[in-house]
């Protein structure tokens, strides 16, 4: 996998509203396009089409009221756009029926609670629905896939425990788990890494970057530039329901853009440690 | 904390029915065998056992033997209905009665009791029930996307004009003997149970309990909420409706038997919930079984208690309820 190199001048922001992923050598993938959300009248997502790289892990990122939850929402068919298409590897995401779907693209939500004492197996159960009838009972493979999703995300001595009596980041990799129980082609995050303390947020993001690498097709909004410089592979920057700039994440990401998209002024520095970007701001 | 065991606890509950319907057949002013209850049913099913004399099998098989069925079977669609409801909801404290079913089902009943045409009483009720059901489903809609909070609220204003109607009604034109049956409808009585109202519970259970106990797994989903249920591929606002309606359509057969019998549907589930979990493939079947056990022997109380004089069970299963409401709620306070 390719680490976006900090570059010493920049290129000019890319304002374009597409890019090809054949770049990438690997088609297919998910592709969005002239997708428009509106609710209560207000037009949320203006026509926009985005596309994410087969086997790549990708960050929306924008500031607050971009549109970067109902954009995922749309992208994973969880709530429908008002108009356009979404289509991954080719199939019709929000034409194919809901458990077929549910199959094939994950959704984790921001901050997900419940008030439910569902204990932590339970939760991650929730994610064989899909792929079971409501009558049958739980198959050996099912508490399979279960146990290898816990796995997956270390939680798996938490299983017992009831879900809301988890600190925030073990919250956050059991929903994975639960999502990666559906064992999803695409997995979408909304904000996996808010409220999560450092450590984490950084080991949502290397979770992420394992599941890259068994072939999961990854896009998670990020509020935090440098975690999305660092792991991604593309970013879609999205300001005011429009993608302004999309690409791989060392093109995209500039000071400039940065700048303008919002309204700060930024520092793009290198970490001394990983060698990987790290974002500085300061007011415009 | 350490659960019980679904499976272990079901079949409990079911031997503990079995035990408790026989034995509140053989409790009242009149001592019944538990061998004679066993004669009655097997004389009047047609199995060969000696039958008892006449008016001890009228005893157990026209009075006590219907009454407890009915019983158990308004105990069973009052749990389930409340569990489904708190799922659907997400509101832990919804009962079944929160989208003003029982306020409408009392109008309805108590305007029948008063002209006099008691043998519609529960035709009325079902009707004044689902009337109030649509209105309040009517008024959530008129406030914009139909979510649950706006039901839950809706609901309430459509409670609260309903009862005033009835206790208007009441007020003006209640007397004497009259009074006396409102008031015991209003308060939740099983005392006039018979054959039919067993028919009426027992087919709501059967028909639209039983398939609705089966939808455990699409209830889980919406632990955490709409967003989630639907990435998961549930119909969201299909199975919430559909669910809606069923828990309703229970809810209004029950009440227009036995009125509004309060703190079953909202206790019973968080009882279950303590032995073993909140998972609803568990909890809908064992809140119906708990349910229909509970109310068998608060309704067998509410007979014998002030023996020769009966109180309607609603004041029992309030007495019962009311404390451990009050337990939950603090416990719930110390738990988030």
């Amino acid at each position: 996998m390719t680490r976006p190199e900090p570059h010493d001048e920049q290129p000019p922001a890319v304002t374009t509203n597409q890019f090809d992923p054949s770049n990438d050598g690997r088609p297919g993938g998910l592709i969005g396009e002239r997708i428009r959300i509106t609710a209560d009248g207000a037009l949320l997502i203006d026509n926009v089409d985005c596309t994410v790289a087969r086997g790549s892990l990708s960050a929306l990122v924008g500031p607050n009221g971009a549109g970067k939850s109902t954009l995922l929402r749309a992208l994973t068919a969880v709530q429908l756009p008002a108009s356009g298409t979404v289509h991954f590897d080719g199939d019709d995401l929000l034409g194919m029926p809901r458990r077929q779907r549910a199959r094939l693209a994950a959704f984790v939500e921001q901050d997900a609670t419940t008030d439910s004492a569902l204990t932590v197996d339970m939760v991650v159960a929730l994610g064989r629905l899909p792929h079971q009838s409501l009558w049958e009972a739980d198959s050996p493979e099912s508490a399979a896939v279960v146990a290898s999703s816990l796995d997956t995300v270390g939680m798996n001595a938490f299983r017992e425990r009831e879900f809301h009596s988890l600190s925030g980041g073990e919250k956050q990799r059991v929903m994975l788990a639960r999502a990666l129980a559906q064992q999803p082609q695409l997995l979408a995050l909304d904000e996996p890494t808010n409220h999560l303390d450092i450590a984490a947020q950084l080991s949502v993001l290397e979770l992420l970057d394992h599941l890259r690498t068994t072939g999961v097709t990854v896009l998670a909004a990020l509020h935090d530039l440098s975690l999305a410089a660092s792991y991604c592979d593309h970013v879609i920057v999205l300001s005011r329901g429009r993608v302004v700039a999309a690409g791989a994440t060392e093109e995209v990401l500039t000071e400039e853009l940065i700048a303008e998209v919002y309204g700060v002024r930024a520092s793009i520095m290198r970490n001394p440690v990983t060698g990987k970007p790290v974002i500085g701001y300061s007011p415009a | 904390m350490a659960k019980v065991s679904p499976f272990a606890l079901g079949s409990a509950l079911a031997i503990a029915l079995l035990v408790s319907i026989t034995v509140a057949v053989t409790i009242g002013p009149a001592e019944i065998r538990f061998d004679e209850v066993w004669r009655s049913i097997g004389s009047h099913l047609g199995i060969g056992v000696s039958p008892l004399t006449e008016l001890r099998d009228g005893i157990v098989w026209q009075l006590r033997l219907p009454r407890v069925l009915t019983a158990a079977a308004v105990g069973a669609g009052l749990a389930l209905s409340g569990a489904v409801m708190q799922a659907i909801t997400r509101n832990p404290l919804a009962d079944p009665y929160l989208l003003g079913l029982s306020s409408g089902a009392a109008l309805g009943a108590v305007s029948v009791l008063l002209l006099g045409a008691a043998v519609l009483l529960p035709f009325a009720a079902f009707v004044g029930a689902l009337l109030a059901l649509t209105l309040t489903l009517l008024l959530a809609g008129s406030l914009g996307a139909i979510t649950p909070s706006r039901t839950v609220l809706a609901g309430i204003a459509v409670s609260a004009l309903a009862s005033a109607i009835t206790s208007f009604v009441i007020f003006w034109s209640v007397t004497g003997d009259s009074y006396r049956e409102v008031l015991s409808w209003l308060l939740g009585s099983l005392s006039g149970a018979r054959w039919p109202a067993v028919a009426i519970t027992m087919t709501a259970i059967i028909v639209i309990g039983i398939p609705v106990m089966l939808t455990g797994r699409l209830l889980d989903s919406f632990a955490f909420g709409d967003i989630q249920a639907a990435s998961l591929g549930v119909n969201v606002s299909a199975t919430r409706w559909g669910l809606l309606a069923a828990t309703a359509l229970v809810t209004g057969a029950m009440v227009s038997v036995s009125g509004s019998i309060g703190f079953v549907g909202l206790i019973l589930p968080h009882a279950v919930r303590l032995l073993v979990g909140a998972g609803h493939r568990a909890l809908l079947p064992l809140s119906a079984l708990l349910g229909a056990v509970f109310l068998v022997w608060a309704d067998t109380l509410a007979r014998t208690l002030f023996d020769p004089r009966e109180i309607p069970v609603g004041i029992v299963t309030a007495m019962i309820g009311a404390p451990i409401f009050a337990f939950l709620l603090t416990r719930r306070k110390s738990s988030t």
